[in-house]
């Protein structure tokens, strides 16, 4: 009879097991340190779709937003023979091209933005940074061009031992000239935990663990403040964040980190049942649908762009006159500087909870947003 | 000593342990379903990493969501040693029974072994690809620029960004939107040159290379202009060979066991 006997198929299946495990688990917790100054720094981490894995003391891999990897080596070290030079970064990192006003910011947050920055893709006029203002008109920092017609010779010039970038397809280009370049989007939208730890990805490369916990801590620390004070609140405003363009309308998906901050502080997001990329594409029924009964509309428009009041939003865009949030709710439109003060982080996550739940927020002054008025202001006459 | 190796086989080979496992795979499969969709990142490299450097980093680092997929592979494992004691000691009680019957006979009557040993063969071959796959993550092409393939001297080079376009009316919001991305290839090894089209569900096989294209832009007419690229991940995957093999291995016992199951049993009915 092949009866099966319990007790050792059981302990067979998992002596099997913990083999696997035990194959599959890390030895080498104890690795620390190496090419950080942190000897607190994991020997992996992930954040998102980002990675750091520290192999040795003189070699990490880490993983871009495009799943590319790149390896990490100490200045001094020879270079490695088994990766293209392209896709080896010297650190800490002293010469850098960014492209996003996240970058920049997180740059910021780490404390090397005036050391390390000699490239951007936006000119002088479009920035409020004042370390960028300065380095500019110093000729320290030099415009590139636009992110989509870069000058290639004036990035060479700039002589940049990283680029970091949210379009993969300067890629190539950027292989030919060998210089190292790291993918900071992802084709899924940052959720709020990664937003918070995005600055301990980009840390190892300039050696500032340590600056990279603190701002983590601090962001941690508001977002707890945000939990305790609106825990239990009993109002949970709908809110929307997005706009309709000439022909397309484009939201913050629910797994994005506003749509996960809006449900943490006790608001229902309108769109969190849309899964996707940043600033994603829905139909204009799905958002005139989710416009019936919004109490709070975020536009992406800041004043520049037209959004200075409820009404030249309507104007500008008349499907959008009879959304709720327009008619009898609250609008909300970013300031210029908003875009470039993710190193804010914790300001800003509070000054939305605060957006969504004046009532725990007395006094609060706005410095990212602005609510806009019913209509255009009177223009008082000289 | 025979006497226990004995018992170990027919305890590998029984009924029981199959239901046993087969129970325990879906109770595992469900967990990790939940897993799979709330933490999809952890899971995502291992596309392109191999098992083993995933389970030394994401696997162990995160063993609340990634322990169901060990335990997946214990149990495939598990399963895979339960079908072949089983379906070998019914191979062996047939093959020694063969003078009883014609090999037409035998043959029809080998068609549920052949099956299992294709699974197993299958299951084989998906952890050779996961154990041994070389993956360049991550390869991004624009128009003119190439692409070289480590150890071959091949060089795969973007002609042109081909897309088809939607036309439609009755979806509206899908006008001018990509519907097939379509990437013309210039592939080189050293001596000749041919064209490929490469598509989302039509990977480019290349001196023992496969290109499958992972992301590409625009992704429309309109809106807001992106430059033309195409993201692929170059794969060498030895698996795939045995997968397909194990594939036919099935097919043919399928095709034997519905030729019994319809042909042969009518004809004895009648």
């Amino acid at each position: 009879m092949n009866r099966l006997q319990p007790g050792r198929s059981l302990a067979g299946f998992f002596l099997l097991f913990t083999l696997l495990v035990a194959a599959g688990c890390d030895t080498n917790e104890q690795k620390k340190g190496g090419l950080d100054e942190s000897s607190s720094a994991p020997a992996f981490l992930q954040i998102g779709e980002f990675a750091i894995n520290r192999i040795s003391p003189e070699r990490a891999e880490v993983r871009d937003g495009a799943g590319r990897t790149l390896i990490l080596i100490p200045r001094e070290a020879p270079m490695p023979k088994d990766v293209p030079p392209s896709q080896v970064v010297r650190v800490p990192v002293q010469r850098v091209v960014a492209y996003g006003y996240f970058d920049v910011a997180v740059l910021r947050a780490l404390g090397v933005l005036e050391q390390t920055l000699v490239g951007v893709t936006a000119p002088a006029k479009r920035w409020y940074i004042p370390e960028i203002k300065r380095g500019m008109d110093a000729g320290r920092i030099a415009f590139i061009g636009d992110a989509a017609s870069v000058d290639y010779e004036r990035l060479k010039q700039s002589e940049p031992e990283l680029v970091l970038t949210w379009d993969p397809s300067v890629i190539p280009m950027l292989d030919n000239l060998q210089i190292p370049a790291v993918v900071t989007t992802t084709s899924k939208a940052m959720c709020l935990n990664t937003r918070m730890r995005f600055v301990q990805f980009l840390a190892p490369f300039f050696q500032k663990e340590r600056e990279a916990d603190a701002f983590f801590a601090r962001i941690d620390a508001a977002l707890q403040d945000i939990r305790a004070r609106t825990a239990g609140l009993a109002h949970q405003p709908k809110v929307m964040w997005g706009d309709i363009y000439e022909k397309r309308v484009m939201v913050e998906p629910g797994n994005a980190w506003v749509g996960e901050l809006v449900g943490l502080a006790q608001s229902d997001y309108q769109f969190k049942d849309v899964f996707g990329t940043s600033c994603i594409e829905i139909t204009v029924e799905r958002f005139l649908y989710s416009g019936q009964d919004a109490d709070i509309f975020f536009t992406y428009r800041t004043g520049e762009m037209g959004a200075t009041s409820k009404e030249a939003l309507a104007k500008l865009n008349p499907l959008i006159k009879d959304i709720a949030p327009l008619k009898r709710g609250r609008v909300y439109a970013p300031l210029p500087h908003y875009i470039q003060s993710a190193d804010r982080l914790d300001e800003i996550l509070t000054e939305i909870s605060a957006i969504l739940h004046p009532e725990v927020y007395r006094d609060y002054h706005l410095q990212y947003f602005t609510e806009l008025p019913e209509c255009e202001p009177v223009k008082e006459k000289p | 000593m025979q006497h226990i190796v004995s018992r170990i086989w027919h305890a590998l080979g029984s009924i029981n342990l199959t239901v046993g496992l087969c129970l325990l795979l879906t109770a595992d499969l469900v967990w990790g379903y939940f897993c799979l969709e709330r933490h999809t990142p952890l899971f995502t490299p291992l596309n392109d990493m191999g098992l083993i450097p995933w389970m030394q980093t994401y696997g162990s680092h995160n063993l609340p969501w990634t322990v169901w997929f060990f335990l997946l592979l214990a149990l495939l494992a598990l399963l895979a040693v339960n079908t072949f004691a089983c379906t070998t000691n019914r191979v062996v009680h047939l093959l020694a029974a063969k003078s009883m019957v014609s090999k037409r006979r035998l043959a029809l009557k080998l068609a549920p072994h052949i099956m299992h040993y294709g699974l197993i063969v299958i299951l084989a071959g998906y952890l050779a690809s996961y154990l041994c796959t070389q993956v360049l993550t991550g390869r991004t092409l624009v128009p003119g620029a190439y692409l070289s393939l480590p150890g071959t001297g091949g060089q795969v080079r973007m002609v042109a960004f081909e897309p088809d376009y939607y036309r439609g009316t009755r979806l509206g919001f899908w006008k001018d939107e990509v519907i097939t991305a379509r990437a013309r290839l210039l592939l080189d090894d050293g001596t000749t040159q041919r064209e490929a089209m490469l598509t989302c569900t039509h990977p480019v096989r290349f001196l023992g290379y496969s290109l499958h294209m992972h992301d590409f832009a625009p992704k429309s007419q309109g809106g807001m202009k992106m430059k033309t690229r195409i993201d692929l991940h170059v794969r060498k995957d030895p698996g795939v060979a045995l997968y397909l093999a194990g594939i036919v291995l099935f097919t043919v016992g399928l095709a034997l066991y519905l030729y019994e199951w319809i042909i042969d049993r009518e004809t004895t009915t009648l």
